[in-house]
């Protein structure tokens, strides 16, 4: 898969990566688990879903975009630092949880 | 009459409200009482999070003596043009009214361990059944001979928000072409590592852009090494020709005094005099009211346990922050936030049985360098061997793209508006 740091944009790029993943059914996500986890993205990504500068919001995402997305930071498709080394260790159960907690919020109107 | 959790938490306070204080514990169900010492990257996080998550069910107070709070981290871009002081500066009005948490403006001046109480410079008695210490650092003004509490107003440190910033900015500003200005770095550990050099590199970027690109800044640094060092020498290279100079311990032979009526620096191989600026970052240690509560040595910082934020000597007190011994986590804002987040997870564990989960913790150190031009360090880090501990870390390296560094630019402006949201929103 191709990655690059300009394009495609977060959200082409997700629903391409979403569309190869036909992963597991995400429902199972601990949304609680995901919640505090979040409290290690929420210091850039701003939970309210505004986006400012170069950190793109990640409020109301289908789960399976956003797994399918961590998942390519996770096995450096994607090629920036910070998300890589955020994506290492997480297990897949921590990456679905957060996946359902981030689907769970509402993106601003 | 059925009551679930959340309306006895609202029964209760309204039935305060109309009591007024010194009522009586009533329904049995008194909320469980943090407070937090401290409205900076640790504190405000921490009293943000323990309010919005226990969703009333904690009563939270925030101690703070400031009126508004300037961040430290952004404030070389102020010094650099990049932002104005305004944007640097925020308010906690809306942790009061949206969070309902009790901003009380004053200063903690002690700490009675055994009543678990905090006395206020108002003379009032905060009792507490959590108390968070998030009082950022204290300056030790006899670290750099000649040096002093008074010597401040001219040989300006700006390690502190708020006059000082705005000091080194005059300072920076009547800087003459052909001027010299000696930054005087501090020893380990201290308040953001890299800050002394992004600090360097913002003064080199306002010099340049004023026409004074013939000014020169000399870093006599305590340390052997520095933070992003590689990538920052390479940097000053390419973007400043030779304004900034860093002069290590073995080449300068140690900082023997300055006077600051002369604008005079002594060190072992030289004498810099008549300098048009002298910027003393001194050594630092915890705040005061940690040091005086007893929860770091004399001089010292705090020891934490690493998988909560507790405080080595009193389980009932939390560290966070640049008053904190954390391990392999830098003194930034962003471990301060990080670090909140645990502590407010732990507390609302003990005094609500909310939920738990293993510590994880992160940071982020970005630094501009010139326009568009920003580099980057950090980490993931987990409780390990005793201590905070690194799992992943990442370094800017020398020669990276121009594209990337832009790029980085960029997340470092999204990543300062999103902390303050997770602080202040």
């Amino acid at each position: 898969m191709r990655s690059s740091r300009q394009s495609p944009g977060w959200f082409s790029f997700v629903a391409f990566a979403a569309s190869l993943s036909g992963g597991p059914a995400l429902a199972s996500g601990d949304v609680a688990l995901g919640e505090y986890l979040s409290s290690e993205c929420s210091a850039c990504h701003q939970t309210s879903g505004r986006q400012v500068g170069g950190i793109p919001a990640i409020v109301g995402h289908p789960a399976d975009q956003f797994a399918a997305l961590m998942n390519a930071y996770r096995t450096k498709q994607r090629d920036n630092v910070v998300m890589q080394t955020i994506a290492a260790r997480l297990t897949e159960e921590e990456l679905l949880a957060l996946a359902a907690y981030y689907e769970s919020l509402k993106p601003p109107g | 009459m059925h009551l679930d959790r959340r309306s006895l938490i609202l029964t209760g306070l309204s039935v305060s409200a109309t009591l007024g204080l010194g009522a009586p514990a009533v329904l049995g169900q008194a909320r469980p009482r943090v407070v937090v010492i401290g409205g900076g990257a640790g504190g405000a996080t921490a009293a943000r999070y323990l309010a919005k998550d226990s969703q009333g069910a904690i009563a939270v107070t925030l101690v703070e003596e400031n009126e508004t709070y300037q961040t430290c981290f952004h404030s070389n871009l102020y010094l650099g043009g990049f932002k104005s002081y305004d944007e640097i500066v925020h308010r906690y009005d809306a942790l009061a009214k949206t969070h309902g948490i009790a901003v009380v403006r004053a200063r903690a001046t002690q700490i009675d361990r055994d009543k678990k109480e905090v006395v206020l410079s108002t003379g009032q008695r905060l009792p507490y059944d959590r108390l968070v210490v998030s009082p950022g650092i204290d300056l030790k003004y006899d670290s750099v001979p000649g040096w002093s509490k008074e010597a401040e107003e001219t040989m300006p440190h700006g390690w502190k928000p708020g006059r000082q910033t705005q000091l080194i900015k005059q300072r920076l500003d009547a800087v003459p072409n052909g001027g010299l200005i000696v930054m005087i770095a501090p020893p380990n550990p201290f308040r953001c590592p890299p800050g002394p050099y992004e600090r360097a590199s913002m003064f080199a970027h306002a010099l340049k852009k004023a026409g004074k690109a013939d000014a020169k800044i000399i870093i006599l640094d305590p340390k052997e090494a520095f933070s992003k060092q590689g990538v920052f020498q390479a940097d000053w290279e390419k973007r400043y020709g030779g304004m900034i100079e860093w002069l290590g311990p073995k080449v300068h032979d140690g900082i023997k005094s300055v006077d600051p009526k002369t604008n005079t620096v002594v060190t072992g191989f030289e004498t810099y005099k008549d300098c048009a600026f002298v910027n003393v970052i001194p050594a630092q240690m915890a705040g005061e009211i940690a040091r005086s509560a007893g929860l770091a040595p004399a001089g010292g910082y705090c020891a934490i346990d690493p998988a909560t934020m507790k405080s080595a000597v009193d389980p009932h007190i939390f560290v966070l922050g640049d008053a904190c011994i954390a391990g392999d986590m830098p003194k930034s804002a962003f471990s301060a936030n990080s670090q909140a987040k645990v502590a407010a997870m732990t507390i609302r564990g003990e005094v609500t049985g909310a939920r738990t989960f293993p510590a994880r913790y992160v940071n982020t150190c970005w630094s501009l360098v010139d326009t568009d031009d920003t580099i980057k360090v950090g980490g993931r880090y987990e409780p390990k061997d005793g201590k905070i501990t690194a799992t992943e870390t990442f370094v800017s390296q020398p020669g990276e793209s121009d594209a990337l560094r832009k790029e980085n630019q960029a997340e470092n402006l999204g990543w300062y508006a999103a902390i303050t949201a997770d602080m202040f929103g």
